[in-house]
């Protein structure tokens, strides 16, 4: 029993990021309709973004967090200028080939700044380890799930009670009604795939601290969950994303924890099957391609 | 020359291999679905052959013929199981079964498991690729122009008109799929017996995407396009090598130009069939893959 529950934590910690990275991703799907390759490149900037706030600026966890969501932001507006503009409302494959080249030359450029090993991002607060009656859970570990909180929190208020949340629901519904209505669908464009670099920028820093390591390559692994999030939640509700992505964690920690860790990596694309062979717009629906 | 020889060899055998499987991808393309399972198709033919081959002692022509019968199979099945599905629900269907295979290949320890099935004979030559990419690409040639062939372009472009006409959709689909696994899983056995290792990483995601660049690349209207797209793009990287730290980052910026640039691929058909139009100028409003 304690087992299971301590699985059941570590699961929720990871699933929240994949939550996080996910809906960043689902966002930019449901609005442009564009399949963007390079989304686990946000995440790995983030990821580098704090491996530099630390070396070169502060070690406060909070300053951490902003540089490395500002360097996702920064190649996030870059790869929607290049890649993703140019190519928007074109057949899907289009935009999908466009953002695997962006993300190609972002993975192997980060190779060539940072080196192809991972590098050793420092810890920046005492690892300290508190105990919920058999359960322990690290310090790190709780910022981890805060962050994912806060920023899950903050994008469902911004989708459902901000003016622009409701400017992206209507272009995510039928852009050209929205246009036709006054919505500048241009401008919702940018400031979704600026949303969605934060989001997974955020997720990046996270994980970077969790793991103290940040990689060329991270990305691909968090990004192709991520993917299958988005598919089996379906992309018309966010909470159902969030949801999904939290039962991923827990399932692949209770996999890796009582069945074998290599059959982890499994479990996503297992449940991504049988759910699109039942439910081909995922558990909770999405919007029309 | 010998020098210039040693060094372009395997790039060509390689270059080689990709173009088979890339027309087998076409082919399973032009009758709709996307598939990103073509690796796992390839990497299962190569498995069985060259368990074949190794353990059993099995010639090589009849291994070939196993590891065939093995991809059309599997690519029947895949073909029955998405041929309801919209085209970008299918494409994601068949990730997922892309990935389970992979991790399926890598839980089997008599397949090498983690470590790669190894041992495989060498039967791999230069000639025999390209003996073998020609019959592929004369099979392809007269599949664009057999009853088969109309049929399942007829059923791409719109599924429903197709069936009023008469045409058996579920089974033009499904056979198409199926043809299209043989020519991947035909790729993979030679792939096999030339680098003389099968393992699970050649199944993945990465992979199939590759696969699936090669043929919207080069225009997946006519073989020609597969074709060129995979010589071109497995060449590409080695041309690039006079920069062999920047080659990939050059390879990303490339391939997103070229999509941005030219969204229907380097070599389109003219509509009413007859010669591939190479370069041409015809540009369409939204690109039909």
């Amino acid at each position: 029993m304690d087992l299971f529950l301590q699985q059941v934590l570590n699961g929720l910690m990871i699933g929240s990021t994949y939550a996080v990275v996910a809906l960043g991703f689902s966002l930019v799907f449901s609005v442009m309709r564009v399949v963007n390759m390079a989304h686990p490149e946000f995440f790995m900037a983030g990821a580098f973004g704090a491996f530099l706030t630390i070396t070169y600026v502060t070690k406060n966890v909070l300053g951490v967090l902003v540089g490395g969501m500002a360097v996702a932001l920064a190649v996030g507006l870059v790869v929607e200028r290049v890649a993703i503009r140019p190519v928007r409302g074109r057949y899907v494959m289009i935009p999908f080939i466009a953002t695997s080249g962006v993300g190609i030359t972002l993975q192997h450029g980060a190779e060539r700044l940072f080196g192809s090993d991972p590098v050793l991002v420092p810890p920046v607060m005492p690892s300290v380890s508190y105990s919920l009656g058999p359960l322990s859970v690290t310090r790190m570990q709780l910022v981890t799930l805060g962050i994912a909180a806060v920023l899950m929190l903050a994008l469902r208020y911004y989708v459902r009670n901000t003016k622009w949340g409701r400017a992206t629901r209507a272009v995510a519904e039928r852009p050209d009604v929205a246009a036709a209505f006054g919505v500048d669908v241009d401008f919702v464009s940018r400031l979704t795939v600026g949303i969605s670099a934060l989001m997974a920028g955020a997720a990046g820093v996270t994980i970077g601290l969790l793991y103290t390591s940040a990689w060329a390559f991270m990305g691909l692994l968090f990004g192709l969950k991520s993917f299958v999030c988005m598919l089996v939640a379906g992309n018309r509700h966010i909470e159902g994303v969030m949801v999904i992505g939290l039962l991923l964690g827990v399932l692949e920690a209770l996999v890796s924890g009582y069945v074998t860790s290599t059959l982890r990596d499994a479990v996503a694309f297992g449940v991504l099957v049988v759910v699109l062979v039942f439910k081909p717009k995922g558990l909770f629906g999405s919007y029309d391609v | 020359m010998s020098e210039l020889l040693t060094f372009w060899t395997p790039v060509l055998i390689t270059a080689g291999i990709n173009s088979i499987v890339a027309v087998g991808l076409y082919i399973t393309m032009s009758s709709g679905p996307l598939s990103v399972a073509h690796a796992a198709l390839a990497g299962m033919g190569g498995y069985l052959a060259a368990v074949l081959t190794t353990n059993f002692g099995w010639p090589f022509p009849v291994a070939i013929v196993a590891g065939m019968a093995l991809g059309f199979l599997t690519g029947l099945l895949l073909g029955l199981l998405i041929v309801r599905m919209n085209e970008l629900v299918a494409g994601l269907t068949t990730l997922g079964f892309g990935e389970t295979m992979a991790v399926i290949a890598f839980n089997i320890d008599y397949i090498g498991g983690a470590n790669a099935f190894t041992g495989i004979p060498m039967r791999t030559s230069l000639p025999l690729v390209y003996v073998v990419l020609a019959a592929v690409l004369f099979a392809a040639w007269r599949y664009d122009h057999s009853r088969l062939g109309f049929a399942a372009r007829a059923t791409r472009d719109s599924p429903l008109t197709a069936a009023a006409m008469g045409i058996d959709i579920v089974w033009v689909k499904s056979f198409t799929f199926g043809v299209g696994g043989a020519i991947a899983a035909l790729g993979g056995v030679l792939r096999a017996h030339y680098i003389l290792v099968q393992g699970p990483e050649d199944m993945g995601f990465f992979v199939s995407v590759g696969f699936l660049i090669f043929v919207v690349f080069g225009g997946s209207y006519t073989f020609w396009g597969p074709l060129f797209g995979g010589m071109v793009l497995t060449v590409l990287p080695e041309l690039l090598r006079f920069s062999s730290k920047d080659r990939f980052i050059i390879y990303g910026i490339l391939l997103t130009l070229m999509v941005i640039i030219r969204p229907q691929g380097l070599i389109t058909r003219v509509p009413t069939g007859g010669a591939p139009k190479w370069f041409g100028r015809r540009r369409r409003a939204s690109t039909p893959v």
